[in-house]
């Protein structure tokens, strides 16, 4: 009893955000309920940010009845390459990644083939609402198939490894790249077991990872070091992340993005109630990278200002970047 | 954010107050029993009338009643007899019974049956006396006696109640010679309560002899005399052969006054006896009785004022919220994860059913049959609809299976799974199903243990049968666990599966 304690007070003392502060502090005061939609709908999300300018894989069409299904073949048009997902799937559930085609069969991501039937009952499924949060009815996405950055090549294991932000009313707070393991079948899901990599907020310089809830400092499938990783365009990441409170109005989300080889960096969607892992990921509480932004939001109410997303920007950077010399508790 | 929280804590001290209060006003005012087991005695007093009746004149029989104003409540009383009229009527805070028929000849018996109750309020009505008195008259010897009596009685008194108890232990001095004239050899009780009552008198101070029975099962008994004055604000009472003050919590009442007990006109050999039994009752049940016959209707508007069909089913939904309070821990404190946010609760009311072990054992049984052929109905590639309702009707045949085996194995357990909830059953089962394919085996078993383990533990809870009568009695409480939750809903520490989620951070510490 005492030992648990201890290990309260000590993670407490680390500002180590829980589920119970999370919801409580940040989920439910700042994201309105009526917002949700916007985020948990992957169709919207996407129509929102092509309308405001943000870069986000190419959609090639929509299905939302079973009848529907029939187009699939005049949606695919002749790619070889494409992803289905459900408009409303959650941690990457029900997600379909083709990376090739020949004749009637198509191979995905992970070198399984399936036929025409197979795909199409998985977008019947999607329909059904087998993968939706609340097992509603559902529309299947069908987008084009994002070809990770070469940088990635040696850290990561099949699938496409995405990156994380935290953003606070649109303050960047903690970054993460997620990269996909033997393990996670090509997810970028930690629950589902991908690698978070912690980011350094003003480089973009990747720290030490997290994998199943302990510190690595190596892949397990590729053996390679994953923190000292300079990630390209970092600053275009974190405007991008930025950007997305204007977007979605959300004040606490986690913005996945990743970085195509020929298009940069694209969001790839929103995520209202984001994990707590980026945290060991990091090797930093939340809560204390949290209170700063707010004590800074109070001071800019005081004043009558705001921040354009460049300012925002750099005032994370400078508080939080540099690790680990600044945010000695 | 913080006038919020003041909202917050404002709710939740309205509703816990308001809990405690209504629960502590039931308890304490009402004085309704914490416990089912707490009985209460119950008494049945029988007076049996016997007397012979004169062949030719009418007969009237009148006999004192208890009046039962002040610590007894009468549940039910009745005047049996054969051919007689009866009525009630009060005269001088005494009730007196009055039963009466033209003609009755030979041995005549008539009953009266009293059931009563210790009140079990704790307030006592008012009561008035007089505090002031004339003397009786008195002269020649007696009242030199009298006076030579009372000399030393001022004397070692400060009050009426230790006048009234020196006067009593002085009458009962046989030895003294003023006493043996006042008595004339006459040394019964009533005759010694006669001379009390005399020089009692002389002082002006008030006196009133009562006549009480002893609640007392298997004792043959006649009415007992006491006496009893008024001190300005309450009755004392007083033995008239030894001077002692207070009357035992086991007399009642029965009359006050000179007047015998029974009287006939148109008969003889009037004779009543007293025949006293008693019995232990549950205490609601017999609130619920003296409730009939008092005006505290109290529990007219507790769950007990439903027929008890309907009682019977808010038995099992006042216990809901505890269930749910179970997974409100066991989610956000604790951190346990389980299959949906309340269907252990739905689970745990399975149980009911089935009792825990055989329960768990059937919901594994048809758990993992159910698994088995959804993995199946996986490869047919059915839309989900079709699936479930295939499920589903499998979950029934099963059901029908258990039943059927069991009965023939002569388990009679079996047949209670009828009602285990069937579409709770499909629906663990897809869910589990789903979690197995996502999340791996690893994650689905632990949450269907997780579920299982609040199922259970919510069960266990829902079925301690002191807690349901407490809840069911005291639904004011269910106040306070929403007070509870409410205040869980701004709860924001760890969960104790976080300490050990995020103990990496403490490795990378030391």
């Amino acid at each position: 009893m005492f030992g648990l304690w201890k290990t309260w007070k000590a993670l407490e003392a680390r500002g180590i955000m829980g589920i119970n502060r999370r919801n409580a502090d940040y989920v439910l005061k700042y994201n309105r309920r009526h917002l949700y939609p916007i985020v948990d709908d992957k169709i919207i999300t996407k129509q929102r940010a092509l309308d405001a300018g943000i870069h986000v894989p190419q959609m090639y069409g929509v299905i939302s009845t079973e009848k529907e299904i029939d187009t699939l073949d005049a949606i695919i048009d002749g790619r070889s390459d494409f992803v289905i997902k459900p408009a409303q799937g959650a941690g990457g559930d029900g997600i379909l990644v083709v990376a090739d085609r020949f004749e009637d069969r198509y191979r995905t991501v992970s070198g399984k083939i399936i036929s025409h039937e197979d795909i199409e009952h998985q977008i019947s499924s999607i329909l059904t609402g087998l993968y939706s949060l609340g097992g509603h009815r559902d529309r299947a996405l069908i987008e084009y198939r994002v070809i990770p950055d070469q940088i990635f090549k040696s850290i990561s294991y099949e699938g496409v490894p995405d990156i994380r932000i935290i953003v606070l009313m649109g303050y960047p707070v903690m970054a993460m790249l997620r990269l996909p393991t033997r393990q996670s079948g090509g997810k970028a899901n930690l629950h589902q077991g991908a690698i978070g990599v912690g980011v350094d907020l003003a480089t973009g310089v990747t720290l030490r990872g997290t994998w199943l809830n302990s510190i690595i400092r190596k892949h397990p499938d590729t053996a390679n070091a994953v923190d000292g990783v300079q990630l390209p365009n970092w600053d275009g990441f974190m405007k991008l992340a930025a950007g997305c409170y204007e977007l979605c109005g959300l004040g606490y989300i986690g913005v996945d993005m990743v970085l195509d080889q020929e298009k940069g960096p694209l969001i790839l969607e929103l995520n209202a109630r984001p994990g707590l892992n980026i945290q060991i990921a990091n090797d930093c509480g939340l809560t204390q990278r949290t209170h700063a932004v707010e004590d800074h939001l109070e001071t800019l109410a005081r004043d009558g200002r705001q921040e354009t997303v460049e300012q925002r920007v750099h005032f994370t950077q400078e508080l939080f970047g540099h690790i680990p010399a600044q945010l000695a508790p | 954010m913080r006038s919020l929280t003041l909202h917050l804590k404002i709710l939740i001290g309205v509703l816990v107050t308001l809990g405690l209060a209504i629960t502590a006003y039931q308890i304490l005012v009402l004085g309704i029993p914490v416990t089912e087991d707490e009985t209460d005695d119950l008494w049945n007093i029988d007076a049996k009338v016997e007397f012979v009746g004169n062949a030719k004149d009418p007969v009237k029989v009148q006999m004192f009643v208890p009046p039962l104003n002040r610590d007894f409540v009468s549940l039910n009383e009745s005047f049996i007899s054969n051919n007689y009229g009866v009525s009630v009527n009060r005269v001088d805070g005494n009730r007196k019974v009055t039963w009466s028929a033209r003609r009755a000849s030979g041995n005549q018996t008539l009953y009266y049956r009293l059931v009563l109750t210790k009140r079990f309020s704790g307030e006592k009505a008012k009561v008035k006396g007089p505090i002031f008195r004339d003397s009786l008259p008195i002269d020649g010897p007696e009242k030199i006696a009298a006076e030579a009596l009372l000399a030393p009685i001022r004397q070692h008194s400060a009050d009426v109640e230790t006048f009234v108890s020196e006067t009593i232990k002085r009458v009962n001095d046989l030895s003294d010679d003023n006493v043996k004239l006042l008595l004339a050899g006459d040394t019964s009780t009533l005759h010694k309560a006669r001379v009390v009552d005399l020089l009692l008198s002389i002082a002006h101070v008030p006196m009133e002899k009562v006549h009480t029975v002893r609640l007392e099962a298997g004792l043959a008994q006649s009415p007992e005399l006491w006496l009893r004055s008024f001190n300005g604000n309450d009755w004392l009472y007083f033995n008239p052969d030894t001077g002692e003050q207070g009357l035992p919590a086991d007399r009642l009442l029965w009359w006050i006054g000179d007047d015998a007990l029974a009287t006939v006109d148109g008969g003889k050999k009037a004779n009543v006896t007293f025949t006293l039994s008693n019995s232990e009752m549950n205490a609601i049940r017999l609130a619920k009785l003296t409730d009939e016959n008092t005006d505290a209707g109290f529990l007219e508007y507790s769950l007990y004022g439903l027929p008890l069909q309907t009682q019977q089913t808010f038995m099992i939904m006042v216990m809901i919220p505890i269930g749910v309070l179970v997974i409100l821990i066991l989610r956000n404190l604790i951190g346990l994860q389980t299959l949906g946010t309340f269907t252990p609760v739905l689970i745990a009311l399975a149980f009911r059913e089935t009792q825990l072990g055989f329960g768990i054992a059937l919901f594994t049984v048809i758990t993992a049959l159910g698994l088995s052929l959804r993995s199946y109905l996986e490869h047919l590639k059915l839309q989900m609809l079709p699936r479930l309702s295939v499920v589903l009707t499998f979950v029934v045949v099963l059901i029908a299976l258990i039943s059927l085996f069991s009965h023939k194995l002569g388990l009679e357990r079996g047949l209670s799974v009828a009602l285990f909830p069937m579409v709770i059953l499909t629906m663990t089962i897809e869910r589990l199903s789903i979690t197995w394919e996502e999340r791996g085996a690893g994650h689905a078993m632990k949450v269907a243990i997780g579920t299982l383990f609040a199922a259970s533990l919510a069960h266990l809870l829902m079925m301690v049968p002191q807690l349901v009568y407490f809840v069911f009695t005291f639904p004011a409480i269910l106040l306070i666990l929403v007070g509870f939750m409410l205040a869980m809903g701004r709860y924001r520490g760890y969960r104790l599966t976080e300490l050990v989620r995020f103990k990496a951070f403490l490795k990378a510490d030391s």
